[in-house]
């Protein structure tokens, strides 16, 4: 099995020039001197996105640490990022310089690779009341890159753009509202090709309609909005479009679409050479399914839309009227491999819903739809021929009935942890959550002076007893390889290189495994437990491995709560403490290395 | 009774009417009223004499629409109490405007949200409970909780077994209750934390120099969403467009006398700026 990796070309770094003109095809020329970001991404010193690449593959082709030396590994270099919530992102390594973002107050750090001296420092100014409506901790996915600039998204819903040189503020764009429930956590996608920011929107719990923006990367201003929901016209849906029109309303009721969730607060993608970039929707609003009959489109929805003016292309929605809030909003990877034998321009998406979705990215044609934990039961399986779930309904949720034993809970099979794309096996190493939940919608309503908004959501451990799972996913077959079973749900991102993978565990542990086994090479106790992902890079000739630990985000606030013992109730005080016996809050930047 | 209740209503409202400051011209005949359907009973939100913050805020914005208000008295208070006046009366065209209800709330069309409110811990300033910030704040445990019951915070208080031994308050189910009970129970001691909805209480708060009120804060640390801050709107039939409209217009002209009102009456809120 022969893999080729849109981004494995092996490019000099300083042949910028060279591809630009491909890259570009002859499109959305910049005043400014712009340089490619996918031909920076292939040099393996550098960690230019948050996922590495515009394919969201998170793999390093830095060689020097590997299978048989990462057990010597050991602490280079750490830093206190000043803040204590979920830090669920990653730095970025441009040149001699080493970028990060905290959780709010989203301190921005550049630190000199040489002596670690802090270069700037920069912390906007927000409301505080930003920090009430963030619906699940107040957790940051990192910085973006782009034409010296750095790209910082605030909680408050602030768009900053910081001279990478200085961290003065070039531009500001307020992406988000969190007065009307918004906020930004997402790291946003820097495509300098195009003169492009793209950021999405968190905050589906409460009434927003979801939508992606396009910024002009030089001067911040809006390029073009794309709504989740509603009509044509607003979705950006036109002649580009294959598929059936006008979804975004007539599959509401009413014009309940104007509150219909979607949000976009995932990790993008982008495909140079189709010049098309990848998301996913989150749950449509309201939470309570009876309230909102129909499919409602375009939530839960894989888009691939060009970034110069925003028409989407395709679009396939993986849980029409969701019922459970399996948003759909993970990572979309981009990986040229065989699906049942057949070479294919692949994008692999790692849903919520516990199925792992396969499809050509080109056309958007579902190939492969496989439950990656066995427990998955809300389906039975996906018919990929009609591009729908054979939904079983004795897990579907309805008003005032508690639904029992529903798998996965809503915090998905998987939910926002990135996973990575090895191409040594061409296997993904995929971190996967693994409860379940009863689950009991409520009605929206307003009871005489007291508004209300709500469902009783009960989660506890799946199948086996275990929390979560590392494993390791054959696309060509559409199974599992192997799996590394955890305590907690396995909340943080994976990187591969040479072989092995890195990740981070909720009980502090950051480890390192086999990509071919799952065998266990190396582990260090980390200051906090990790929900963030992490980075491979080189500076001086040697390479380092650097990982954000600060655990919190929706499964570490509060966390495991009421979710180790079923029986035990809705009770969080022993479940909290289960945590609480193996990590605290914290945030450091732990970076390793090998002598 | 109903009748009654719909003269009593429009009597008290041209008394109202003829209070108003005195500048304003009597509006012409060919203006139609501004039907507000508001509780008789139910202060700090409203009453017959018009002294609840929803009719002063009614009068603000009947002004800036050039229309006089009249009120139909409904009590939106016991079972499906809110629910059976939208459908007995906005439904039915027997008045306009509900004038604070949560935005996008399902049964009624809403206008852009004019103010933001959070339910609310209340507490005796410098009783020790300074630690309590959200409902996973462990110090709850061990104080005794009154609440408001079937309401957001029951369901977060229910997620983290802390309703048991806890002390419900039933203000929107009776006709007679008044907010004002989960202060004075704070103020008495009988119970030692409040848990309500901000403007139902911040009349009461403010008149207690020594309760603080603070906000709730959002959360999903059991699993499930929580929503304790919610934007609120006025609400009217669904389909009437042009109204809100003009509504939305008047909310943004009249925005610095409705903040002065929500000030008056002790309402903590935080300000929409949105495109709502």
């Amino acid at each position: 099995m022969k893999i080729r990796l849109i981004a494995a070309a092996v490019v000099p770094v300083l042949a910028i020039g060279l591809l630009a003109g491909y890259l570009l095809h002859g499109s959305a020329a910049t005043a400014q001197q712009t340089v490619s970001l996918n031909d920076m991404s292939q040099n393996a010193n550098q960690w230019v996105m948050p996922a590495g690449d515009f394919a969201n593959l998170r793999h390093s082709n830095l060689t020097q640490i590997g299978a048989d030396n990462v057990k010597d590994m050991h602490v280079a270099w750490m830093m206190s990022t000043g803040a204590t919530r979920g830090h669920e992102g990653q730095p970025l390594v441009i040149g001699d310089t080493l970028y990060f973002e905290s959780a709010y107050p989203n301190h921005v750090y550049a630190v000199a690779l040489d002596d670690y001296h802090i270069k700037w420092e920069y912390t906007p100014t927000q409301d505080s009341f930003a920090t009430s409506v963030a619906c699940c901790d107040l957790v940051n996915r990192g910085v973006g890159y782009g034409d010296g600039m750095i790209i910082a998204d605030a909680l408050d819903g602030t768009v900053y753009a910081l001279d990478a040189a200085t961290g003065k503020v070039d531009w500001r764009y307020k992406e988000a509202d969190p007065e009307l429930g918004q906020t930004l956590t997402s790291a946003p996608l820097v495509i300098p090709e195009k003169n492009r920011v793209i950021v999405g929107v968190s905050g589906g719990e409460y009434g927003v309609r979801g939508y992606v923006t396009a910024l002009d990367l030089h001067s911040g201003h809006e390029a073009w909005r794309a709504y989740s929901e509603g009509p044509d016209t607003d979705v950006l849906i036109g002649s580009d479009f294959h598929g059936p029109r006008n979804q975004g309303t007539a599959t509401w009721h009413g014009d309940q679409w104007k509150v219909g969730g979607g949000t976009t607060w995932g990790w993008y993608s982008y495909d140079p050479k189709l010049d098309l970039f990848y998301y996913g929707t989150g749950n449509p609003g309201t939470w309570n399914p009876s309230q909102r009959p129909g499919e409602n489109k375009w939530s839960m929805t894989i888009f691939a839309r060009h970034p110069g003016n925003g028409q989407a292309v395709w679009a396939f929605q993986m849980t029409p009227h969701d019922e459970w809030d399996y948003d759909g909003i993970n990572e979309m990877i981009l990986a040229d491999i065989k699906v049942h034998d057949a070479n294919v321009p692949a994008l692999v998406h790692f849903d919520r819903d516990g199925f792992a979705f396969e499809l050509n990215r080109e056309t958007g044609k579902l190939l492969l739809a496989n439950k990656f934990d066995p427990s998955v039961n809300w389906a039975y399986d996906y018919n990929v021929a009609a591009g729908k779930p054979n939904q079983n309904p004795a897990y579907a949720t309805r008003q005032g009935y508690d639904t029992k034993g529903i798998c996965p809970a809503s915090i998905g099979s998987k939910d926002q942890q990135p996973a990575a794309f090895d191409p040594a096996t061409g296997y993904f190493i995929v971190p996967t959550n693994h409860w379940c939940e009863d689950y009991q919608p409520f009605a929206v309503k307003y009871k005489a002076g007291f508004p209300f908004v709500g469902a009783i959501v009960k989660m506890y451990r799946g199948p086996g007893n275990y929390g979560g799972a590392l494993i390791a996913w054959d696309p060509n077959a559409g199974k599992i390889v192997w799996s590394d079973h955890e305590h907690f749900p396995c909340w943080s991102g994976v990187v591969t290189t040479n072989g092995i993978a890195f990740y981070g565990t909720m009980d502090g542990w950051f480890k390192a495994v086999d990509t071919k086994t799952g065998n266990l090479l190396f582990k260090q106790k980390m200051p906090s437990g990790m929900i963030g992902a992490p980075i491979v890079y080189s500076y001086g000739g040697k390479e380092y491995v650097a990982m954000l630990a600060g655990v919190g985000g929706w499964a570490g606030i509060g966390l495991a709560a009421g979710l180790t013992n079923p029986t035990a109730g809705l009770g969080a005080v022993g479940a909290a403490a289960d945590l609480g016996k193996y990590t605290t809050l914290g945030g450091d930047l732990v970076v390793f290395t090998i002598d | 009774m109903r009748q009654l209740r719909l003269i009593l209503g429009f009597l008290g409202a041209m008394a109202l009417w003829g209070t108003a400051a005195l500048p304003a011209p009597p509006a012409p005949a060919a203006v139609a009223p501004l039907r507000v359907c508001a509780d008789p009973n139910y202060m700090p939100y409203s009453d017959r004499s018009g002294d609840g913050f929803e009719n002063r805020i009614a009068q603000v914005v009947a002004a800036g629409l050039g229309r006089p208000v009249v009120y139909v008295w409904k009590s939106i208070r016991g079972e499906d109490g809110f629910t059976e006046m939208v459908h007995q009366y906005i439904d039915r065209g027997r008045c306009d405007l509900v004038v604070d209800v949560p935005y996008s709330e399902a049964d009624l069309q809403t206008t852009r949200p004019y103010y933001i409110s959070s339910y609310v811990f209340v507490y005796k300033k410098g009783a020790g409970f300074g630690a309590i910030t959200s409902l996973d704040s462990p110090q709850l445990a061990h104080v005794k909780i009154g609440y408001e019951a079937d309401t957001p915070v029951e369901i977060g208080l229910k997620l983290r077994t802390l309703t048991i031994g806890a002390k419900p308050f039933l203000t929107a189910d009776e006709e007679d209750a008044s907010p004002a009970a989960i202060i004075d129970a704070v103020q008495a001691g009988t119970i030692s934390v409040g848990l309500t909805w901000d403007p139902a209480v911040g009349y009461y708060v403010g008149q207690h120099p020594d309760l603080t009120a603070v906000v709730i804060p959002n959360a999903r640390s059991q699993g499930s969403p929580e929503q304790y801050t919610f934007p609120m709107a006025m609400g009217t039939r669904s389909g009437n467009d042009a109204f809100v409209t003009q509504l939305n217009r008047v909310l943004g002209q009249e925005q610095s006398k409705i903040d002065a009102i929500l000030n008056a009456y002790h309402i903590t809120y935080f300000k929409p700026n949105g495109n709502g």
